[in-house]
């Protein structure tokens, strides 16, 4: 479980506050999306729940653990998994395997353990026979799978998704929203930042931001039926067939 | 396509030894070489000949290595050939230059030093990938560790410098294409103007570098990395026989080596 209470945070001591007063909980199991207009604090506020911001006032707890607690940072980072928008940013390895290597090799993690994992994960994102591939060689959704497999080879009970479906095929997208479908289907919680508003039909529960705040708490049926919610900030309905 | 390293994939001996005996292997023949007497030369020839065979490496390969510094190994001849005190072969009058006897063997051997340099190290970069050869590198500096060297974290910023160029090149070719379809000129023109469109480039270039390293920093923390802290890796490394008989070689080259040095004294 993972417990927001009034979250406030600021870049700059002087800058005016990112993240004001966000109280959320979210509960195990749970597919989660997060909407908002461009600079409404969603990326801020999802680097929180694996302790890479810390909260300028207000606490994130993690399963029982205080993200600002350092002993427990380790713990946290291996629980909540994070897949940043842009992969490039976040591949690390100079092989697809050694780049699904590197969480469990920052856990020291026997090495057949660690093989055990990227054969697993590298499966479970249908990458298996590019062990070998440099990344730079892999295609933009490929490389987003990478960055998949990176994290759940730490084996998270929670994966963080910053916008992963943008820049891809149509072809692309669906791969990616089945992969998430079906992680939450085997318990992990999911907590999805989206962009396009049929991507978020799936989850459980939608949570509009804007401004740094939360604006309104739903299932995707009453947050997607309220066009003059979305609009408001700047949001795209979809069609009337594509909702959820 | 943009690739990093010359690695050729194989299963030759060679290639399935121990990347840390291979390194060892290569600074210890480096030496040799740059020590060896010129009664070496023959015996050393020789040895890197069994290398480059039992590697099953083509001699294109090992001249496409030898390739970008042929400049420099011909003027290494050319410097010793004409200006080397001795019994002169030939005169390259009205040239105040001549041709010694003492001058083309210095010029050979020093030619064939550079040249043999560079097999030896063809040869390791052709048979090793180059993670293996970072990790490799990470295993043989880790007692560095116990006098406050961090051999892994020097790993990981080989790593990460290596794996981060493909991604610049990318992106300068990219930033390249949007200035000259804005009108930039990379191409013609004096050296100020040249100057002045590449500066405009490189400055997004910086700042697009710096911002993805930002961003790595938060991807490499996201999953687990703590400076200092200890890691393990998806590779074992085990001494098999073949690393052992590698090792008893090189151990016998050493002691060749040393014998032929007292003999000739």
């Amino acid at each position: 479980m993972i417990h927001v209470e009034n979250l406030f945070y600021r870049y700059e001591a002087a800058a005016p506050d990112c993240l004001r007063g966000i109280s959320l909980a979210i509960a195990e199991g749970e597919h989660l999306a997060l909407i908002g207009p461009n600079g409404c604090g969603k990326t801020t506020f999802i680097k929180h729940l694996n302790a890479l911001l810390f909260p300028v006032s207000g606490k994130v707890v993690v399963d029982g653990m205080l993200t600002t607690d350092a002993a427990s940072v380790r713990d946290i980072r291996r629980r909540v998994g994070m897949v940043f928008q842009n992969p490039d940013s976040q591949i690390v390895g100079m092989t697809v395997e050694e780049d699904v290597a590197f969480g469990p090799g920052n856990l020291a993690l026997p090495s057949a353990e660690i093989r055990r994992r990227v054969s697993r994960c590298l499966a479970m994102v249908g990458m298996t026979g590019f062990e070998k591939r440099a990344p730079h060689t892999l295609s933009g959704g490929e490389k987003r799978l990478l960055s998949i497999a990176g994290v759940l080879a730490m084996n998270p009970s929670y994966i963080v998704f910053d916008e992963p479906t943008a820049y891809l095929d149509q072809a692309g997208k669906e791969r990616i929203l089945a992969i998430i479908r079906m992680l939450n289907q085997q318990g992990m919680t999911i907590i999805h930042i989206a962009h396009d508003m049929r991507d978020v039909a799936e989850a459980d529960r939608v949570v509009v931001m804007d401004r740094g705040s939360i604006l309104q708490v739903g299932t995707a049926r009453e947050i997607l039926g309220r066009p003059d919610l979305l609009q408001g900030i700047g949001l795209a309905t979809p069609p009337e067939g594509q909702r959820a | 396509m943009i690739r990093l390293g010359q690695y050729t994939p194989g299963n030759t001996p060679i290639h399935r030894l121990d990347p840390r005996v291979k390194i060892v292997s290569v600074v210890a023949l480096s030496l040799i070489i740059v020590g060896a007497t010129p009664a070496e030369i023959m015996l050393l020839s020789a040895f890197l000949a069994a290398i480059v065979f039992a590697a099953r490496l083509a001699p294109v390969q090992i001249l496409e290595a030898l390739r970008p510094i042929i400049f420099f190994i011909a003027l290494i001849f050319l410097v010793h050939l004409l200006f080397t005190e001795g019994e002169i072969l030939l005169n390259l009058a009205p040239l105040p230059l001549r041709i010694t006897r003492e001058g083309l063997v210095r010029g050979l051997y020093f030619a064939w030093q550079f040249a043999a340099l560079v097999i030896g190290a063809a040869v390791l970069t052709l048979t090793t990938p180059l993670s293996a050869l970072v990790e490799g590198l990470d295993r043989l500096l880790r007692p560095l560790s116990r006098v406050g060297i961090p051999s892994q974290d020097l790993a990981i910023m080989i790593a990460m410098a290596l794996r981060f160029m493909p991604l610049l090149i990318e992106e300068y070719e990219r930033l390249r294409m949007a200035q000259t379809a804005r009108g930039a000129d990379f191409t013609t023109g004096g050296i100020a103007l040249r100057s002045r469109a590449l500066v405009a480039l490189a400055v997004p270039l910086l700042l697009s570098a710096l911002r993805r390293g930002d961003e790595l920093a938060l991807a490499m923390e996201a999953r687990g990395f703590q400076r200092g802290g200890s890691r393990t890796t998806l590779h074992e490394f085990i001494f098999f026989e073949q690393d052992i008989v590698a090792f008893v070689i090189l151990v016998a080259l050493i002691m060749a080596d040393l014998s032929l040095r007292i003999a000739a004294s």
